[in-house]
Order: structure tokens, then sequence, then C-alpha cells
């Protein structure tokens, strides 16, 4: 018996590449995370708070996109040579998608860890929402371009892989691998259209001064046309994993095939037209507009509540076959010490906790109540700081050892480590979420005004804050674990058979399921409509009220009034 | 996608390998196949219900600190 990396060699040497970046950025982003949960809530200060941004911003960028999205392009990589069991078309090609998005993300990062660096006059404290008026250097947005033209020619690589699967297998219904690739990465190209308009055609002339004004606005829409759907590009890999590896994991087989289907196409269908919901406080965005966005949002709970049911029954499943009775005991005779199943078990309960608050978040009423507090970022670090990232560190204590033909160094410590992951993000997404509820805003070094105190009816904000400070402290040693643990995999001898890398096939297959599932055109063009539906007319007010490049004086009118004051005042 | 519908036991105490292990390897202990037919997933559906509810219940109280039991803070 083969693994991965004896049948397919050049890809898996591709993969682990993207895992090596893709863990670097886990590494230096959570050191970030650790210095701001610290920081801001006062235990330990070791940066000035006016570089509480820059490290908010590399924090953002590093983990929201550099470590989730090369671990989907590697991922991605490894679904479809084995679905389609076959290798890359042109392995120049993906290389080559792997130096310039490996390239544009160190060129962003660069620009963001520079703003540390006073002499050298360069900075990008934009955040991981880079619009205007906020500015960073050329060099961050260049380095994004590239990375998301990185990102369009990998799926121009899996696209190809498929076009010539497909004339070998014209009556097949598409691997579910691959298929579930394919819709992630249609609605990517839809949806980064916007990032890409937004940073080339306004912020890369903006911030080379080509241009005086920009429209915020306009970036700030086209940033959440994009910003909602990354979500979903977040997210794909982990139902990936939890559709196609979790079952198998838990000893069973995936529920439904068909199923799986169905939900990826509804979320290339709905994740694009709700951008706006990030919106809701903008002013500039008719109500309407933002009340359709709350409606398309509401339906994306359909697919969600499918994969829950579809997950946790492929769950079951195994843990019925393996002696589990009842309603509910089955549970014991899940196989919770492997760490890749009980990790990304832990992360699919911690989403549904997160599910919770972003209903909160989604209503277009209630969310005045949590905007811009640190409610929001509680709610994302259950979603994809645990949900994504607990999914990929776990998937990696299986993945890893197919890519190199090593077994895993330790299982005792991988367990404990998603575990203590887990322990970590409930004490801080607890501390976050309630102090969200008390009005502490986020993204801020200093949460505190002057003669106004936050009270707690519950517990105290020193509590709230001793969470989030012991929280954000036991996930960043468990970071440190999960690298070390996969470090020292990668130095193992290699051994015949490292790991058990078959998947079974789903109970119920794709064969009898409707052929126009897998009819992509269709699909895609339903999509566009609905995207063209949504965003038209709001895009249209906005670019007639405020112009193309924005109308009045010169921007960041922001930073203008600060100065003012600092003029009046001091 | 490569389907083996039984999957190879990878598991076991191999006193050749006392440290590292074989991850994935769940089934080795499978007693019983269960089919698409023979398979009920009522556990699943007790857990999605009591899920389903925490959310109302959870959705109304906040609905209800915000909006109902006190000084309205947003509207008005
Ligand atoms: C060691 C683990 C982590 C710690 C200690 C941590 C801690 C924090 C803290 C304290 C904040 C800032 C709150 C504020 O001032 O607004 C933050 C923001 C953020 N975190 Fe994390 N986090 C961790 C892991 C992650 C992961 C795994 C992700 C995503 C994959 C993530 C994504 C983000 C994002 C996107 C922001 C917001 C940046 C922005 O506002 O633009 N974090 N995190
Ligand atoms: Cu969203």
């Amino acid at each position: 018996m083969s693994t991965f990396v004896d049948r397919y060699p050049d890809e898996a040497r591709v993969v682990r590449a993207t895992l090596v970046v893709s863990f670097a950025a886990l590494g230096i982003g959570a050191f970030f995370g650790l210095i701001q949960a610290l920081h801001r809530t006062g235990y330990l200060r070791i940066i000035d708070s006016t570089d509480y941004y820059t490290v908010l911003t590399g924090h953002g960028v590093l983990l929201a996109l550099v470590f989730t999205i090369f671990f989907l392009l590697g991922l991605f990589t490894w679904a479809v040579t084995r679905s389609l069991e076959r290798p890359m078309p042109n392995i120049r090609l993906t290389w080559a998608w792997f130096g310039l998005s490996t390239t544009g993300a160190v060129f962003a990062a660069v620009a963001i860890v520079a703003g540390l660096f006073p002499s050298l006059d360069m900075s990008a404290d934009v955040l991981y929402t880079f619009y205007a008026p906020l500015q960073a250097h050329p060099l961050f947005y260049i380095g994004l371009a590239m990375f998301i033209v990185g990102t369009w020619i990998a799926g121009a690589d899996w696209f190809l892989a498929y076009r010539s699967w497909r004339s070998d297998n014209p009556d097949e219904r598409i691997p579910l691998q691959t298929f579930m690739v394919l819709t992630t990465m249609l609605m990517w190209y839809l949806s980064t259209i916007g990032v890409a308009v937004s940073v080339v055609v306004f912020l890369i002339p903006w911030s080379f001064g080509l241009i005086e004004t920009v429209n915020p606005l306009l970036t700030r829409t086209l940033f959440w046309y994009f910003g909602h759907p990354v979500v979903y590009f977040w997210l794909m890999p982990a139902y990936l994993m939890w559709y196609t590896i979790l079952p198998k994991l838990a000893g069973g087989r995936l529920f439904s095939d068909p199923l799986a289907r169905v939900v990826f196409v509804l979320f290339l269908l709905l994740s694009t037209p709700v951008g706006i919901h990030h919106q809701y406080l903008d002013p500039g965005i008719a109500e309407g507009f933002k009340f359709i966005a709350m409606t398309n949002t509401m339906f994306l709970l359909l697919p969600s509540l499918l994969t829950a049911f579809t997950v946790v029954a492929s769950m079951e499943h195994g843990a019925r076959q393996r002696g589990g009775e009842g309603y509910l005991s089955w549970l014991g005779s899940l196989p919770w010490r492997d760490p890749a199943f009980t990790g990304m078990a832990l992360a699919g309960l911690m989403f549904a906790a997160g599910g919770f608050s972003g209903m909160i978040n989604a209503g277009m009423n209630i969310n005045y109540l949590v905007h811009n507090t640190l409610w929001v970022p509680g709610h994302f670090h259950l979603t994809v700081g645990t949900a994504v990232a607990l999914t990929m560190m776990a998937g990696s204590y299986w993945l890893v050892p197919q890519l190199t033909g090593r077994r895993l160094y330790s299982r005792p410590i991988a367990l404990f480590q998603v575990v203590l992951w887990f322990i970590g993000m409930v004490f801080m997404s607890n501390g976050m979420h309630r102090a969200g509820l008390l009005g502490i805003p986020r993204r801020t070094a200093e949460p505190q005004y002057q003669s106004f105190d936050f009270s707690a009816t519950i517990g105290s904000v020193t509590e709230l804050r001793i969470q989030m400070a012991i929280g954000g402290t036991l996930l960043f040693v468990s970071v440190v674990l999960f690298l070390f643990n996969v470090l020292l995999s990668a130095i193992e001898d290699p051994i015949e058979m490292p790991v058990d890398d078959s998947l079974p096939a789903p109970l119920s297959g794709a064969d009898g399921s409707p052929v126009v599932l897998d009819n992509l055109r269709l699909w895609t063009a339903i999509a566009i409509v609905l995207v063209i539906l949504a965003y038209s007319l709001p895009l249209a007010s906005i670019v007639s009220d405020g112009g193309l490049f924005g109308e009045s004086g010169t921007f960041p009118v922001f930073i203008e009034a600060v100065y003012w004051i600092v003029g009046v005042v001091v | 996608m490569s389907i083996e519908t039984e999957t190879d036991s990878a598991t076991g105490d191999d006193p050749e390998r006392p440290r590292g292990y074989v991850v994935g390897s769940a089934p080795s202990d499978v007693e019983r196949e269960l089919s698409h037919d023979e398979f009920d997933p009522v556990g699943t559906l007790s857990i999605i219900l009591v899920y389903f509810l925490i959310l109302v219940g959870m959705w109304v109280f906040m609905y209800f600190v915000e909006f109902l039991g006190g000084e309205l803070t947003v509207v008005g």
C-alpha cells in the first residue's frame, strides 16, 4: 500500500510548500495575537500602543488571509489530485502560482511589519479590511494583487486538471472532492472581482499618488462584496474535510454525497449577494438594500443546517458501526483519542456556538448592539479562528503523514494541542463576546475612556480581561505545540505506512442524484444574476452620490480632522 | 475519488512502533456494517433540534435584553 507522496511525489512537494508558508504565517500571526490579547487587557505591554494597529493588521492578514488561503491551496491541490486520480496537468504551472502567491504574501507582510520600524518609512496599518480612507504603502496592495492572481491561476490549474479528466471520462459524475473545489473556485472568481477592482483601479493608483481621492464608500462596498464570500473561502476547505475526511476518521461513511453537492451549490449561489450585511451602519446605503442583504443572509442558514445534519449523521454512522447505541450515548463510541477526529469535532462544536453570535450579527436591528465591539472578534474567533483554523490543524495530523511518508511525531501531544485550543477559545471568545455586550470597542490598544467605566451586570470587567488574557495565552501555546509536532513529524524516518489514507464511499452515492447538480455553467450563471440583482442598484447609487473617485476635498478626511483636533488641543 | 468500501485496519499495538501511530484508523474495531437503509440518524436529529431550540431561546433573550428589557438604546 502506498500513500499520496508515493503516488504523486511532485504534487506532494507543492502541497508541502504551501503548508510551510501557511504554518509560518500561523506562527507569526499567533504571536501577534498573543501580543494583542495581553496588551489590550493591560497585562503585558511590549509594544507601544501606537503600534497596536500594525500588529493587528499583521495578525488579521497573516491569519485570515495567508494561513487559511495557503492551507486551502495545498488542500485543494491534494484533493483534486487524489479524487481525479491523476497528476496535475502541468507541474510548472502549479509551481508558478505557488511562486506568485508566495511572493505576493511576502510583499504584503513586509509592508505591514515595516510599520514597526519607523526608519523604514513604510507601513500598511490598514487592517485586514483594507479600504479607504486608511492608506497603505503601494507594496502592500501590489502584494495582495499578486496573491489574488496567484489563487486565480491555482483555480485555473484545477480546472485544467478537471478538463483533462473529463475528456477521458465523459459520462462520469465529477468526483465529490473535485466538485467541491470547482464550486468553491467559481464562487471565488465571482467574488474576488470586487476586491480586484478596488485594489487595482482605486487603491494602487491612490497609494502611488496618481489619483488624489477615492470614494471611500465605494472601496468599502467593493471590499465587502468580497469580504463576505472570503468567509466561505475559509470555510469550504473545512467543509471539504468535514464532509470527506471526518466521517472516515469517525469510522463511518459520508451520509449523502448528493446532499453535499447541494450544499456547495447553495454556497456558490448565496455567498456573494450578502456582503452589504457588513455595512448595516454605513451611511450612504439605503435601508432597503441593507434589508435585501439581510434576507439573503438568512437564506444561508439553509446550507449551514444541511451541513450540520449531514456531518453529524456521518459521525453517528461511524459511532453506531462501532457499537454506539441510544439517542446520545453513541457519542461515547467515537474515537476521541484520535487528534484529527477530536480536533475537527471540537471545531464543529465551536462553529455551532458561532452560529448563534452570527445570527445576532446578521439581524439589522440587533447588529447595532454589537457593531464594532469586541463581540465581533469574539464571533469570528469561533468561526474562522476555530471552526476553520482548528480543522486545518487537526486535518494536518492526518494529511502531513501522507505528504511526507512519515508518521506523526506524537499523538498525545496532538490530542492535548487540539483540546487546549478549544479551552483557550472558550475563555477568549467568552470574554470577547461579553465584553462586546458591555460596549467595549474592538481594534484598540486602549479600550478605556477617561472618566467612563464599563460595568458588567454579571461578573466584572477585570474578570473578562483575565479570561481574554488567559485564553489568548493558551491559544498561543497550542499553536507552538502544533508547529513543533508537525516539524518533528517532518524529520521522522520515512515508514511503509504512515497513515490510513483511504476514504470510504458515501452511504448514498452520487449516481442516483440529479445530473443537473454537476452543471457548473448553470449554477455560475444563476450566481451572476443574483449578484447583479443584489449589487447593481446600491453600487449605482454610491457612485452617483459620491463620484467614482470621490468628490469632496482630499482624503483621508479622517486624518485631517485628527490633525486639526490635535492642533487645537496642543 | 479512490473508493474502497472496506478499509484496512491499520491500528493495533504494534510493538515495532513504540512512538507515533497511524492516524485515521478508527474502523479497526467496526462491530457491524450499517448500510444506508439500516441507519437511522435519530441521535443527529435530536442534537440538531436541541441546538435549534437553544439558538431560538438565546436570540429571543438577546432581543429582550436589547429592545424590551429597559430603555431603548437604538430606536427613537
Ligand atoms: C493564538 C491565537 C489567537 C489569539 C491570541 C488571537 C487574539 C486576537 C485579538 C486579541 C484580537 C484583537 C481584538 C481587537 O483589539 O480588536 C484579534 C483580532 C483578529 N483575529 Fe485573532 N487571535 C488568535 C487566532 C486567530 C486566528 C487563528 C485567526 C484566523 C484564522 C484570527 C483572526 C483574527 C482577525 C481577522 C482579527 C481582526 C483583525 C481586524 O480587526 O482587522 N485570529 N485576535
Ligand atoms: Cu458576512
